[in-house]
């Protein structure tokens, strides 16, 4: 039992030592299971005790410390140092935060294809790009759990010992009691909570990680933003009554934590790890690890995969129009290795593909290839797996555009799919390119590959939601891509392009995949298509020379267009929205910005695909824009 | 005196698993009433990611084994899906003599109710690596079968966490019938671990004496 048993206490003072000795034990419990060690001498000091697993001897010496609560605990220096600080005040609150440190300069190294940035410019570019309100931090610091003890006194003290009407020995047993019972719940609750398995993994292996915890005990609160308390959840544990108050325990915590948490324990070389830990789609706030890479876009990765990530690796180097396929790779990867993602079947990628494949390959017989239109007008046969494909949308696309007219309805059939897989992602034309957008393509991309085989998918969706007749709208989507993949065509050399797209020949007939029958309409818009993006991969020259082409042609920018896709696109459900509500935000608002400057964006194009595409698109022609008018104003050169 | 019975929600859970699942779930429920002085363990699950607490007391675990071993011989023996496992704590009190027996009875101040739908003996091929703990790691040639059944134990996972929570909130919530410590022998209050198929005609009868036989003043707050 005990210590206070025999003491000879007076009951108010025996309240106030078990109120004490319980903030004491709860800090000592939290800290335990959450700082790693940092050395073994940590732990293997007087206690008997070595790791929690071995610990089930009772013969071994009690400590008073162990007595208190019942409860024997490992040795948690850390614990002791700052209860020793607590206990000169005066029963205060105890607020302790669990920081999760990644450093980023762990990585760094490891990601050296790249040889444009140096190691230091790249962690500043990285953390940077991942933790915009940190600014320049060589390393980045989340809270990830916070958990708030306080005793909540109701009067003061004279008036409660004289107004309880219990008797005060029955008083103080009770609390022992439920203090006890509190414990041994915050114990049980302490490792269920996401950021045991760090603790855990820490401990587990002595492979050195790229992130470490750290905690912080405070008296008061340094309230979180809005948009970190929307990451966190609270479980509040019931509050122990006492005679003149009560003990308060509550605990915030970031329920994902997947992006350091999902590490495979299985043995991987070194080098992903870093993406791994920043992978966008792991966590929100994090953007990009990516980010320095100048060349290939990681959207494509996916593409390549087909049946499991582990397959893709070999895959992921073939496509030789992507000069670094690594990081870009491990960052797709991350995304699929997700849970969430993972479970999507990854076979249903290629089945898009072709489309594009056959677009840029075979433009002139679309009818043979496209047939029926699977798609156009009939509802879908197979909808009730449209969820990926409207929690991509909703992604991408969280504008809260007032409700507008819609001025054209191929906007509503325009499959988002379609045609982000046969427009490449637009150029990496520098490396400051916002990676942002990177990860909205490529979330999106990865969510793609659960959509349904058909395309009606989407657009069935869309109609419904916006309830437009799907059935006028089925040909000008087509002309889209196929003016689109005309110029490609013209411009450039297709065969560059057929990289990603080669792995899936095999899909090339099959009919289910098919977005719909091309109509001769096409032909009729293949001036218009600001497509000609891509072709800045190959070469800068035949890139301005084709951007050039497309000012000319280009209509000037329907502005009307572009919102009613977003409240299309805003009104569609999704889960996966909060994971990206923020970059999308900012970036349609820049991209929104970016338009009314740009005249050189087709409408069509623009609807045809999701608004993330667009507003990249738009960027890339804003840079392109600026580099024209670089090059032209002087000789200076403007590549990044 | 009130009895406090927790209804745990119900699992799925394939044969292999029942073990695991049944220790996580009554060691995480004894460690919450395991009042003496306890040194906790921690547990990691082999099947889920999920670390559980064992308050360290070698005859508790002994006794808890024994029943799992119990509740899986008669999963094989009767394959009754909707099986249940009840665990109660009693307190020990001397009846008077002037009653018809000298025994002591055992006054039950809870109950917690698990329940499990164990799946059917796995006759297609896609279970039958079921039976290994280590079924995880077995290659299984049908992709979606094994992708089915990732996501069957993730979601087995995630309410296996549910159910735990659920535990922490009740013990949180339901606090002043637990008796005084004091009362206390040994580390845990005792219990007993009785098992029953719904099925069972019994069950009913079983679950009504043992409410007769609850009631009495053993709290003290």
């Amino acid at each position: 039992m005990a210590s206070y048993h025999g003491n000879t206490h007076s009951e108010p003072a025996k309240m106030e030592q078990i109120i004490t000795e319980f903030f004491a034990k709860s800090l000592h419990i939290i800290l335990e299971s959450r700082c790693p060690f940092v050395s073994s001498r940590n732990y293997s000091g007087d206690q008997i005790i070595s790791s929690p697993s071995s610990s089930s001897s009772s013969s071994s010496s009690v400590r008073p410390r162990d007595k208190w609560f019942n409860l024997a605990l490992r040795d948690c220096p850390a614990a002791l140092e700052n209860i020793d600080f607590w206990r000169q005040s005066n029963l205060e609150p105890m607020v302790v935060d669990v920081i999760l440190v990644q450093r980023p300069t762990d990585c760094s190294p490891k990601r050296g294809i790249d040889g444009n940035l140096s190691s230091k410019e790249r962690s500043l570019f990285f953390w940077n790009s991942e933790h915009d309100e940190y600014g320049c931090e060589a390393r980045s610091e989340k809270i990830i759990e916070r958990w708030v003890l306080q005793y909540e006194s109701r009067k003061s003290s004279r008036d409660c010992s004289s107004g309880s009407k219990r008797s005060s020995c029955t008083s103080s047993h009770t609390l022992y009691k439920k203090s006890i019972l509190l414990l041994r719940s915050l114990y049980a609750t302490v490792r269920l909570l996401p950021a045991y398995k760090l603790f855990r993994d820490l401990n587990s292996s002595g492979q050195i990680r790229t992130f470490s915890l750290s905690h912080k005990v405070s008296s008061f609160v340094e309230p979180f933003t809005r948009r970190e308390e929307a990451e966190m959840q609270r479980f509040v544990f019931t509050p122990v009554d006492t005679s003149c108050g009560r003990l308060c325990l509550s605990v915030l915590y970031r329920s994902s934590l997947s992006d350091v948490a999902s590490e495979p324990s299985t043995p991987m070389s070194p080098q992903f790890i870093p993406d791994y830990v920043g992978s966008p789609m792991a966590d929100p706030l994090k953007r990009f690890p990516s980010l320095p890479v100048p060349h290939g876009s990681p959207s494509f990765y996916p593409f390549g995969r087909r049946h499991s990530w582990s397959y893709d690796l070999y895959r992921a180097s073939s496509p030789s129009a992507f000069p670094s396929p690594s990081p870009s790779y491990s960052d797709s990867r991350a995304s699929i290795s997700k849970p969430s993602s993972h479970r999507l079947p990854p076979t249903c990628l290629p089945r898009h593909l072709p489309e594009a494949t056959q677009v840029h390959k075979k433009n002139t017989s679309f009818d043979e290839y496209w047939p029926s239109p699977t798609f156009s007008l009939s509802p879908s046969p197979s909808p009730p797996t449209y969820i990926p494909g409207s929690h991509m949308s909703k992604a991408l696309l969280r504008s809260e555009s007032a409700p507008l007219n819609i001025p054209a309805s191929k906007l509503v059939n325009a499959p988002s799919l379609f045609n982000k897989q046969s427009l490449p992602p637009s150029p990496p034309l520098k490396g400051t390119r916002p990676n942002i957008s990177k990860m909205d393509r490529s979330l999106g991309l990865v969510q793609t590959t659960s959509t349904d085989d058909k395309f009606s998918i989407g657009k069935d969706e869309i109609g419904k939601i916006s309830g437009l007749k799907i059935s006028s709208c089925g040909s000008p989507q087509k002309s889209f891509s196929r003016s689109s993949s005309r110029s490609f065509l013209d411009d450039f050399d297709d065969s560059e392009f057929s990289g990603p797209f080669v792995v899936d020949d095999d899909d090339l007939t099959d009919p289910g995949s098919r977005p719909g029958s091309f109509d001769q309409k096409g032909h009729q818009c293949e001036s218009h298509e600001p497509g000609g993006l891509f072709p800045f991969r190959k070469s800068q020259d035949a890139a301005v020379g084709a951007l050039v082409q497309m000012l000319k042609k280009a209509p000037p920018l329907c502005q009307d267009s572009f919102n009613s896709r977003n409240l299309l696109q805003a009104s569609q459900p999704g889960t996966l929205s909060n994971r990206c509500q923020e970059p999308n935000k900012t970036s349609e608002e820049t991209g929104i910005q970016h338009a009314s400057s740009l005249s050189t964006a087709s409408s069509r194009l623009v609807m045809s695909r999701t608004t993330a595409d667009a507003l990249e698109e738009l960027k890339g022609y804003k840079e392109m824009k600026d580099l024209l008018l670089r090059q032209g104003g002087d000789s200076k050169h403007g590549t990044a | 005196m009130n009895c406090e019975v927790c209804q745990l929600k119900e699992l799925e859970v394939e044969h292999f698993e029942i073990r695991e699942v049944l220790r996580c779930i009554l060691h995480t429920i004894l460690f919450h009433r395991a009042l003496g002085l306890v040194r906790p363990k921690d547990i990691d699950l082999e099947l889920f990611e999920i670390t559980y607490v064992q308050c360290g007391d070698i005859e508790l675990e002994k006794k808890i084994d024994e029943k799992i071993d119990q509740f899986i011989d008669k999963v094989e023996k009767h394959p009754n899906k909707k099986n249940q496992i009840c665990l109660s704590f009693y307190e020990v009190k001397n009846k008077q003599a002037t009653w018809f027996t000298n025994k002591v009875e055992r006054l039950h101040w809870e109950q917690w109710y698990i329940n499990l739908n164990v799946a059917q003996h796995p006759k297609s091929p896609k279970t039958h690596s079921g039976k290994s703990h280590h079924s995880k790691a077995v290659v299984d040639p049908g992709e979606s079968a094994f992708e089915e059944r990732s996501v069957r134990r993730a979601a087995l996972e995630s309410s296996l966490r549910e159910v735990l929570f659920q535990i922490i909130k009740f013990v949180n919530e339901k606090k002043d019938h637990v008796p005084s410590i004091p009362n206390l022998e040994g580390v845990s209050f005792p219990f007993e671990i009785t098992i029953s198929s719904s099925s069972d005609s019994a069950f009913g009868m079983d679950m009504f004496k043992r409410m007769l036989q609850t009631g009495h003043p053993t709290m003290l707050s």
